[in-house]
Parts: C-alpha cells; structure tokens; sequence
C-alpha cells in the first residue's frame, strides 16, 4: 500500500463530483501569505505528511488572516510529524461546520470484501467508536462484482439518522467514493471528517487515500506521485535505504529488502519472507544485535545480491556479515555466492577479522560451497539449522 | 490419500509457456508428478516437455478431464485465468502468481466462494504429497526429497520458504510429511490455516500438523478457534516467527505483505497466548520441533 498525500486526494475526489474545498500548496511562509490572501477568508493549514490523526499531532492549524497563515505555515514547515520533516503545507478555506461524520472504505480481510465503515458522531477515533458505541457506527460488507449501489449508501447513511437533504447529498458522495475506489485500486479511501456545514452542504474537510503497490502498473496517474517502498517503512527512507531500493528496482530477478534498524554490529543478510523473522530471532534470543533488516529472495542476480552486500556492510558500526536462508526453493547458491564474495573482495574486508558466517543450501549449494571456502567464509549447509547459524554468528562477534 | 492432492488429481498448468512455468513443469515432470495439459493463449499445438497446450481452459478439460490447476500467469491476468478456471469446473487451483491487484484478489476469491471452488494463493509456492509424489507448484524446486519425504505430518506455512525449511525439520527429526503446503504471503488468500486443519483432522494419514507462522492477518485466531469448537484434535505444534517486530514501530512490513500489525490486530505474542490456550503447542525456538514431534507422535 502506498499513501497519497493529501492534495492529490482531494484533487481526485473533487474531480469525480465530491463537493470539498479548493486547497493549494505552500513551500514557504510568503507562499502561504500569498495564497491565504487568494482566498480571501479564513484558511486551515496541514502538513502535508503521509501520517493519520495530524490533528492530535498539532500538524492542523487555522488562521484568520494572511499574516497568521504565514506565521503559521513556518511554524509547520519547521516541524517533523511522526519522523517525517514537513516540507509543504496544504491550505484551503476553512469550512463552517454544524456536524462532523466519518466514512471509510477499507478492506476487510476475514469477510475478504471491500467494507464500508460510516457514522454521524464524527470528531472521536472510529477505533473507540466501534468499540465503545458499535450502535453509532455502520459496517457494511460490499460485493466486489456489484459494487456498493445507491441504495445501499442511502441506507447507511438514513440508519445513522440522517435524512433530507443531508441524507440524499451523504448518499451521493458514499456512492461516488465507492467509485474513486474502485477507479484508482484504492486499499484505503478515507473522508473524515466529512462535514456538514452550516449553510447546509456535505463536504469533504479531509481525505486520506492509500493505493495498492501492485495495481500502480495500471495508475500512471498515481504512480507519478506515490513513493516506491513508502509502505514499509515507519519514517522517512534513509539514503542507505534508497540506495537498497534502486539496487532492487536495476533488475527485476528477485527481491532485496533493506530496512536500516538503530545501532547494531551484524550485517544481516538474509531471506526469504519468513526466514528472515526466524533469523532475527534467532540472532536476539542469542544476544546478537542486527544492524539492519534485510530480505533476498526470489533467485536474484549476481548484480543485485552484490549491491545489497555492499549496502549491507556500508553501514557504519557494521563488525561482522550473516549470510542465512531458509533451504531454497529456486534460489541460486552459487550465484549468491559469487555476489557476496565480490562485494567482500571489493571492500578488502579480511575474513579472518571480520566474522562471515553462511548457511546456505539449496540449488547448486555444492558450487555455492566451494566460492565461500576458497573466500575464507565459514560456511554450513544443511548439517546445521538456521537458529545454530544464528547462535555461531553470535558467538563469532564476542570472538569465540 | 492425501488432502488437496490425490490419485484423482488431473493437472492443469495455465500459463505453461512463460519461463517460470516451463521450468516448474520439468521439475514437476521429473519427480513424478503427471501433468496432463497446458494453456497459453494463441500458442495451441506446442508442446512443453511433452505436455500438450491448448488456447483455452475449455478445450483441455474437453480433451484431458483435467480437475486442478497450477496459475502461473503475469499479476495483470491471474483474475481472468481463475475466472476460466472457475467456469470450466476446475475443483483445486493454485495461483502462484505474486502481486496480484488487491480488488483482483478480492473478486477471485469471491467467485470461487460462490462456485465452491478450492483456491490455495495467490502468492503461494505450492503443494506438495510426497506420498503420492504428487506436487503442484514450485515447492521443493529441482530436489523435493532434500526436504519433502512421506511420512504422518502435516505442514501449512505462511511463507514460501519455509514451507520446505519446516518440512525438513520434520525430516531431520526423523518423521516425514502427509502433505506441506505454503498457503501464500498475502493477507487475502483462499484456503487459512483453519481450512487445511479441518482437511487434515479427517486425513488418516496425517497424525500431527506443523505450522509456521507470521505476524498480521488473524489466520492463527481462526485456527486456535476451530480447535477450541472440536474441529481440530491431533497434535498442533505452532511455531510463530518475527516477534521481534512487536517491538517495532507499527504501520512497519517485515517479511510478507500479509505481516502487518495494526493497534493489537496480529500480534504474534496474542496469537502465540491464544494458539497455547487451547492447546497448541507453542515453542519459543524452532530447533523445538523435532522434540515436540517426538514427544506427540512417539517413537
């Protein structure tokens, strides 16, 4: 899942006929000054972050005037919201709200179904809602192949009490997020609040909106705008970390996952998906500290194998190497092997010093075998378990 | 017999053409494992390793009776491939194909709910009856006995990868496997960890079931819930890996996409609490298995 920000949000839902307000993007203070006076009233102002609940984080503020709009936009582009630097603002005109409510659609994954979430007691968490008053909020399981029809937008809306013309534009507006949804191959399409104002019209007042990775082949409007890899990471990518990610996007034989974790001396270099989680573990439980998270996988190329073992070891405080899979289903020993052995040869890195410890086995590992031994690299197969590899390495570190 | 695959299994390859396919349709050939039929769009007459490829699902069913199906096809297809499947009366597909469109998944594992039609996947490494030398999928790649050998023990895996490192374990202590399947790394698949135990409690074969498991989803909850109900009695040895990331920041993917934790939604340490209360057993360190099964299955 890849998060939208915000104005791209509003700008795709406005687009497909759901009333919300005009919002602009400010990189500076004079920006925001300018803009504020554009509009002519009064302006909220939001970090444009790619967090939920800005509002409890301080990352929502209003101003009255241009000259507040522009000392309040550099206090925010002076901020870091949940380790992500603000780097612009979005500002629109503020709505005059009666009533706020909520609606999302989301995906339900034990009813495997698309699911409407929706209430009129807007303004506390849904997550408290649903637990303390469930009889305040609506879920409503969709049928991909039909899709969620008018009346049944109609029908959530005028059980949670609404009716009139109230009614009639929030059924309008749930239909045609239902359709944006669907559009755009959202996993997360979200209004909250949604608003009534008080001249009587139903806006969106904010927009969260997150789209499948795996659909963006068939989003080029979205893939323009959405980062590669935001979805796995709680804060911003590091370099080392974008680096990693175009090792991994230079050739499309296999994955290399690198996530850079704090402190740490062993260079973990590992796979798949779940014999990665095993080997961290693994190395914990024995009281090893990995200085990184990795995945490989999928048989990559030499090239790739190669430049994740250099990002892997590049970083500083980084003492040893733990090279370890789980038995592999098509995954080239060998030619892991030859890109790791490069990537140590190439970094002058002296095994004799710096513990390398592998188990590998799978395809060709006799081969795989003979380039790590003829490295000096401390290599096993399948005489041992992943969780002794683990414990070895640990030991290697404290010099046993 | 054998869950999933049996003597009555009649293989399908969708897809057989592409490089992946043509390379796990050797490896299948070569353990034993017949595969009566291909389909490749617009590439009917050809031939790969000997078995036939039509253009459509409908004329290898006429031709071969083919029941089961191994998808190997591009992300962008997989939902019209499980479609024809569907149509056509395939009773047991497994989608391989990874990176599948979320609203694609959703809308083939809804037509196969409604036709009644098993899919295991997507993103799966397939099945595999040792047994039978059965196997429907990369799973054990070019060597499927280093890992997979026949004995009482069932195998479900969250990941690919260890679906053989789990069942080699088995293996090394001295049993071997019923049937090991890896049921994909997605969050939305066809077939959870409580579909396979009910399978495996009526398999007569299979004596104890082994799982490997991840953070997110709540396949493990379903499960331990099943077993609580009476759906599940023989021996349940649970291995649950990553609870590291518990200590993470939350919103962060380690391992498969199915792996997120949300507020206290997937959390290994309340799958682990549950898995044990009714019974399951639960070892902190995976070299336990071998033990575990020892002591559950004796000898």
């Amino acid at each position: 899942m890849a998060k939208v920000l915000e104005d791209t949000s509003k700008r795709v839902i406005r687009a497909h006929g759901i009333p919300a307000p005009e919002s602009r993007v400010a990189e500076s203070g004079e920006e925001a000054e300018r803009i504020a006076a554009e509009i002519g009233k009064a302006v909220v102002l939001k970090a444009l972050v790619p967090v939920g609940k800005r509002g409890k984080a301080g990352a929502v503020k209003f101003a009255a005037t241009p000259s507040e709009a522009k000392e309040l936009a550099v206090q925010l582009l002076g901020m870091t919201v949940r380790n992500f630097p603000v780097e612009k603002v979005l500002i629109e005109e503020r709505l005059a709200i009666r009533e706020e409510w909520f609606v999302s659609i989301v995906t339900d994954k034990i009813r495997q179904c698309p699911a409407v979430i929706a209430t009129t007691a807007g303004g506390v968490e849904v997550e408290t809602l649903i637990a303390e008053r469930p009889d305040k909020v609506r879920i409503h399981p969709v049928d991909p192949w039909t899709g969620l029809q008018p009346f049944e937008a109609k029908e959530i809306w005028s059980d949670l009490g609404l009716t009139g013309r109230a009614l009639t534009q929030a059924a309008d507006v749930l239909t045609k997020l239902y359709q944006v949804y669907v559009r755009y191959d959202c996993t997360l399409l979200e209004i909250n609040p949604l608003v009534l104002t008080g001249d009587g019209r139903v806006m969106a007042a904010a927009s969260v909106m997150a789209v499948d990775d795996s659909a963006l082949y068939r989003q080029p409007e979205l893939a323009a705008v959405v980062e590669s890899g935001s979805d796995r990471a709680w804060r911003p990518l590091t370099e080392l970390e974008k680096e990693m990610v175009k090792v991994n996007d230079a050739d499309y034989r296999g994955t290399a996952r690198y996530t850079e974790m704090e402190g740490g001396d062993i260079g973990f270099l590992c796979g798949g998906g779940g014999g990665s989680l095993l080997l961290f573990d693994a190395i914990l439980r024995s009281g090893g500290q990995p200085a990184n998270y990795t995945e490989t996988g999928g048989n990559p190329s030499e090239e790739k194998v190669y430049g994740l073992t250099r990002g892997v070891l590049s970083k500083p405080g980084v003492k040893g190497l733990f090279v370890a899979h789980n038995i592999t289903n098509n995954t080239q020993i060998d030619v892991m092997a030859r890109g790791i052995v490069r990537a140590l040869r190439d970094l002058g890195i002296d095994t004799a010093r710096f513990p390398v410890v592998v188990r590998e086995a799978g395809v060709n590992d006799e081969i795989g075998k003979k380039i790590f031994a003829e490295a000096g690299v401390e290599y096993y197969g399948e005489d041992i378990t992943m969780e002794e590899a683990a414990r070895i390495m640990v030991r290697r570190m404290k010099g046993e | 017999m054998g869950i999933l695959l049996d003597a009555g299994s009649r293989i399908l390859v969708q897809g057989i053409t592409g490089r992946e396919a043509a390379m796990i349709v050797r490896h299948t050939l070569d353990y034993g494992t017949p595969v009566l039929a291909g389909v490749t769009p617009g590439k009917k007459g050809e031939n790969v390793h000997g078995v036939p490829v039509y253009d459509t699902v409908k004329e290898a069913v006429e031709r071969h009776g083919v029941n089961t199906s191994l998808v190997v096809v591009p992300p962008a297809f997989a939902l019209d491939a499980v479609l024809e499947a569907i149509r056509h009366g395939i009773r047991l597909i497994v989608v391989t194909t990874e990176n599948i469109p979320q609203h694609d998944t959703m809308r083939m594992l809804a037509a196969a709910r409604k036709a009644n039609v098993r899919i295991i996947g997507p993103n799966t490494v397939g099945v595999i009856h040792p047994g039978l030398r059965l196997k429907l999928g990369s799973i054990g790649g070019d060597n499927p006995d280093r890992c997979f050998v026949p004995g009482p023990v069932g195998v479900i895996s969250r990941s690919g990868g260890m679906t053989a490192e789990t069942s080699w374990m088995v293996k090394r202590a001295g049993y071997g496997v019923s049937t090991s399947i890896g049921i994909g790394g997605d969050s939305l698949i066809g077939t959870n960890i409580r579909d396979l135990l009910e399978l495996f409690e009526r398999d007569d074969e299979t004596r104890a079931v082994v799982t490997f498991s991840e953070p997110g989803t709540s396949f493990e909850e379903e499960a331990a819930e099943f077993v609580r109900q009476g759906g599940f009695t023989k021996p349940w040895i649970a291995y649950v890996a990553g609870r590291f990331v518990e200590s993470m920041p939350e919103g962060t993917v380690f391992g498969h996409a199915g792996a997120m934790i949300s507020g206290s939604f997937g959390r290994p340490s309340g799958k682990i609490e549950l898995m044990r209360s009714v019974g399951a057993y639960v070892p902190e360190s995976f070299d336990e298995i071998g033990d575990a099964l020892r002591r559950a299955l004796g000898g």
